[in-house]
């Protein structure tokens, strides 16, 4: 007997019933909700992650990548990262010829002037640029790796870098803690770090947790689950968690999975959301580290602090759609946002430990099994690796140190630049 | 024409410049039409009515058929693309209109809004068409981020303006009559503006529930615009009263009461002397000096900081503790009120918490009323100190009555609630802004639980007296 009864004997039906209509609005995502959930545990079957039918919607997806018409979507490099994320989770390889067709688009969206846009002849942008050099390390070729200009990188970096610690997003754009998050992925990658790149950052970053526990997007705003995990994550990089309110931070995600649903909610008191399966629960690993790095003797080392198996039955029965591809949750369409975080959050759900402690917990078929995923920067633990060994090899830049358009002056010359397709709710 | 779907007519590239000329120019000329045009929406239409303008303008309405956005939107996209990468030149007059009907249908598109930066710089364009154009984008697609972005840069342009005009006549030495009345438009048009932000702010809040974009340009506004004016946070937390309580479990809507109980704190404890509620417009102190503790007088100017001594800063402790009553009071109604909703709950933690850090804070001090009763000791845990401070309550009554009649005249929205002080007043008998405590809050509990059936409410109050024990009753 699997796991997948025991939430039916957890909670009677008829009052899961109540619970949903409460929080749904929509009777067709009630009447769908219910109805997957309870026809998968009547007719004994046992969820089944839908890999033929993924694969099919991210080949299709690929396919398109490597065109270079002209459209209207300006984040192209995020899709390069949430399809080839999704595809290395699933553990399908890429043909040569298309990561080769990828690095020469990216490399067509790099900014002369250093770090990533939405698009070939726009304006450098601090998520796409994250979203760039995170697809290229999953390609991982000397031909990807070579994409990127180290020393310009750093004078983007530079360029967004503010008196306070703080980064814009784009130069002249707005300050949130995802910037950080940014930066501090694609200059820890590419061994383009520094302690004067990232000074005063620590503690700006720690001025947006507030009393919730959560961080939000600036300080003094409401504690939301992406921002926080942009947050943690890049503290985590910067080797700063132990200054977070820790135990205030756990109590807050923990609080965030629902309890029929099994997913993870955005904020307090809103609904579930399939992609929030990877920016909340993907904070229980960080802060299981941290807590083991402070000495903290009562860690499981089996179980992450957070539900699993409910996690993945909310996957895999709420947000599958049945043609491939996964969703925010039922009745919802599916695109490849939804599809990389869902499926990062599947993994982390299936995979407790790292390298030299490892446990698995995989509901319903084997085949269900996706590989691991690094907890700090979403991509392969193996391509992280690899490409940290690739890049520290490679001397850290020397930067031109100029401050560039701070925010005191307000913006400058605005930039034709793309904005984040990041859904933040 | 088929009957099948999209016109034949439209599908020749030279068709579908001409249609969407037609179309950018109808919407500029619906504008012209009607200056009050004030919400955008699509209308769902698959196909074309031939020969008909898929704008439609009803009464302040403004509609686009659905239709014609797949011709539309990559056609005027692609122009200004092409535009930006001077491939094509475009006259000021046809940008205005372009990015207009562009950010009407996808006011995500940045490079749009960055192309109205570059027209506001140069004069061409007034801020405030944007910030109306903002406004009817908002009432479409809520929480659109590049347009909250947008806003923000606009009302940077603005300040900047008011402040440079400000510094320019006291460079000049002005002085006189004018000056002061100069001073007082420019005020005005200030305080217009922050109204008119709280106010899409609020249509924003209302179109998405827990818009957390809309809430927090809120925040901003309050930030940038009334820093420390106490007034405009008074305001908003009485006018906030009726939209909270029609929306309980929008926790962003709660998060900002917790914003402006937090702000109105701080400024209320360090303020010292009179915090005299002025009748004058919501001033945008220019001041970046976090240490300029003054106050507002009536003619808007800042006097500087007096001696802080205890009797001074007494009115402000008072002003706090009522402002903490309130809260608890308001949280308390609609918990009981609205059985099951989480954010009502999470509020209450977040009011006793900010409570608890002040008055841990404030634990040194110790107010004396003009009535002569004993010093307040903020620390009523013990039941003995609580009958004092009731006692020290109903003695400090009487100011406290003269401040809420001040806030009272404050009340900007002509709804009101009825004032849950009131009716608390008539049922006890006693004039009480008792602050909150452990025990009463664990008593709150109890009658909760003893009280409710339902399982949610039961739920969250067994967690709330968790987090008292295992939060607030560990901390020193």
């Amino acid at each position: 007997q699997t796991g997948s009864f025991s939430k039916e004997q957890r909670q009677p039906l008829p009052k899961s019933i109540c619970v949903y209509i409460f929080y749904h609005a929509h009777a067709l995502n009630f009447w769908m909700c219910i109805v997957t959930k309870t026809s998968v545990f009547f007719t004994c079957c046992m969820p089944t992650l839908l890999r033929e039918q993924h694969y099919q919607y991210l080949k299709k997806g690929l396919r398109h990548l490597s065109d270079s018409y002209e459209c209207l979507d300006a984040s192209r490099p995020w899709l390069c990262y949430w399809i080839l994320h999704s595809l290395e989770l699933l553990e399908e390889p890429i043909p040569a010829a298309v990561a080769s067709d990828v690095c020469q688009f990216l490399a067509r969206c790099q900014s002369p002037t250093g770090g990533f846009a939405g698009g070939p002849g726009q304006h450098a942008h601090l998520a796409p640029t994250y979203a760039a050099v995170n697809a290229l390390c999953i390609i991982g070729t000397e031909e990807a790796y070579n994409v990127i200009d180290r020393e310009k990188l750093l004078d983007f970096l530079w360029s967004v870098k503010q008196p306070d610690g703080s980064f814009v997003m784009h130069v002249g754009g707005e300050v949130d803690v995802r910037s950080a998050y940014c930066a501090a992925s694609v200059a820890s990658l590419t061994n383009i770090l520094t302690p004067k790149l990232f000074e005063d950052t620590p503690s700006w970053i720690l001025r947006c947790q507030n009393w919730e526990g959560g961080l939000g997007g600036v300080p003094g705003l409401e504690a939301h689950g992406g921002y926080t995990f942009c947050g943690t994550a890049a503290l985590v990089i910067l080797g700063k968690e132990h200054m977070l309110d820790l135990k205030a931070l756990l109590r807050w995600v923990v609080s965030r999975q629902m309890r029929f649903e099994g997913g993870f909610q955005g904020r307090c008191n809103k609904l579930v959301d399939g992609c929030y399966s990877f920016w909340q629960a993907g904070l229980l690993p960080l802060l299981h580290r941290a807590f083991f790095k402070e000495g903290e003797s009562q860690l499981s080392r089996q179980r992450w602090m957070f539900e699993q198996q409910a996690l993945q039955e909310y996957i895999l029965l709420c947000c599958q759609n049945p043609a491939g591809g996964l969703l925010d949750k039922p009745g919802k369409s599916r695109d490849f946002y939804h599809t990389c975080y869902c499926l990062s959050g599947l993994s982390i759900a299936q995979h407790f430990g790292n390298v030299d402690l490892h446990h698995e917990l995989i509901l319903g078929k084997e085949e269900n099994r996706l590989a691991p995923t690094h907890p700090v920067y979403n991509i392969c633990p193996e391509k992280v690796a690899q490409a940290l060994q690739h890049f520290h090899q490679l001397p850290v830049p020397e930067a031109d140190q100029r401050h560039g358009a701070s925010s005191a002056d307000g913006p400058s010359a605005p930039a034709a630049s793309s904005g984040s397709a990041e859904h933040q709710s | 024409m088929t009957s099948s779907g999209a016109p034949k007519m439209a599908e020749s590239g030279e068709e579908v410049d001409v249609l969407v000329q037609r179309v950018v120019k109808d919407i500029t000329n619906a504008f012209k039409r009607n200056p009050n045009i004030d919400e955008i929406g699509l209308i769902p239409c698959p196909e074309a009515r031939y020969n008909r303008s898929p704008i439609v303008l009803v009464e302040n309405k403004l509609g686009v058929e659905s239709w014609c956005v797949k011709f539309l939107l990559p056609y005027v996209h692609n122009k200004l693309l092409l535009y930006r990468q001077r491939k094509h030149w475009l006259e000021r007059e046809a940008l205005v209109d372009i990015t207009c009907t562009l950010l009407l249908l996808n006011p995500d598109f940045t490079t749009a809004w960055n192309v109205r930066k570059e027209l506001l710089q140069c004069g061409v364009l007034n801020p405030e068409k944007d910030l109306y154009l903002g406004k009817l984008a908002l009432t479409k697609f809520p929480k659109s981020p590049e347009t909250w972005i947008h806003r923000r840069w606009v009302l940077q342009q603005i300040l900047r303006q008011c402040s440079a005009l400000g510094r320019s006549r006291k460079q000049q030495g002005e002085a006189g009559q004018g000056d002061a009345e100069r001073s007082q438009q420019l005020s005005d048009h200030l305080a217009r503006t922050l109204h008119q932000e709280m106010k899409v702010c609020s249509d924003a809040a209302c179109r998405y529930p827990s818009n957390y974009n809309a809430w927090s340009h809120r925040i901003w506004v309050l930030q940038h615009m009334a820093k420390g004016n106490v007034k405009v946070f008074h305001d908003e937390l009485s006018s906030m009263r009726l939209w909270v309580s029609m929306h309980v479990s929008d926790h962003s809507g709660f998060h900002y009461r917790q914003f402006l109980l937090k702000e109105l704190i701080t400024e209320l404890s360090q303020a010292p002397a009179s915090t005299t509620i002025s009748t004058s417009s919501p001033q945008h102190r220019p001041s970046n000096n976090p240490h300029h503790q003054g106050h507002l007088q009536a003619n808007g100017e800042m006097s500087g900081a007096e001696g802080v001594c205890e009797e001074e800063r007494q009115p402000g402790f008072t002003v706090v503790l009522q402002l903490f009553h309130d809260e608890m009071e308001l949280c308390t109604d609609l918990i009981q009120s609205f059985p099951g909703h989480e954010t009502l709950w999470c509020h209450r933690r977040h009011v006793f918490y900010l409570w608890h850090h002040w008055r841990r804070e404030h634990q040194h001090h110790h107010c004396t009323s003009n009535g002569g009763t004993e010093s307040v000791n903020l620390n009523s845990t013990d039941p003995g100190l609580a009958k004092a401070s009731e006692r020290g309550c109903e003695g400090r009554g009487d100011s406290v009555n003269g401040q809420l009649h001040a806030t009272d005249a404050m009340e900007v929205d002509a709804v009101s609630l009825p004032d849950p002080r009131d009716t608390k007043r008539l049922k006890r008998g006693i004039l009480s802004p008792c602050p909150p405590a452990l025990p009463s809050e664990h008593s709150f509990v109890s009658g909760v639980l003893d009280s409710c059936n339902s399982p949610e409410q039961r739920r969250f109050a067994r967690a709330y007296k968790k987090w008292l024990d295992t939060v607030i009753g560990q901390q020193p």
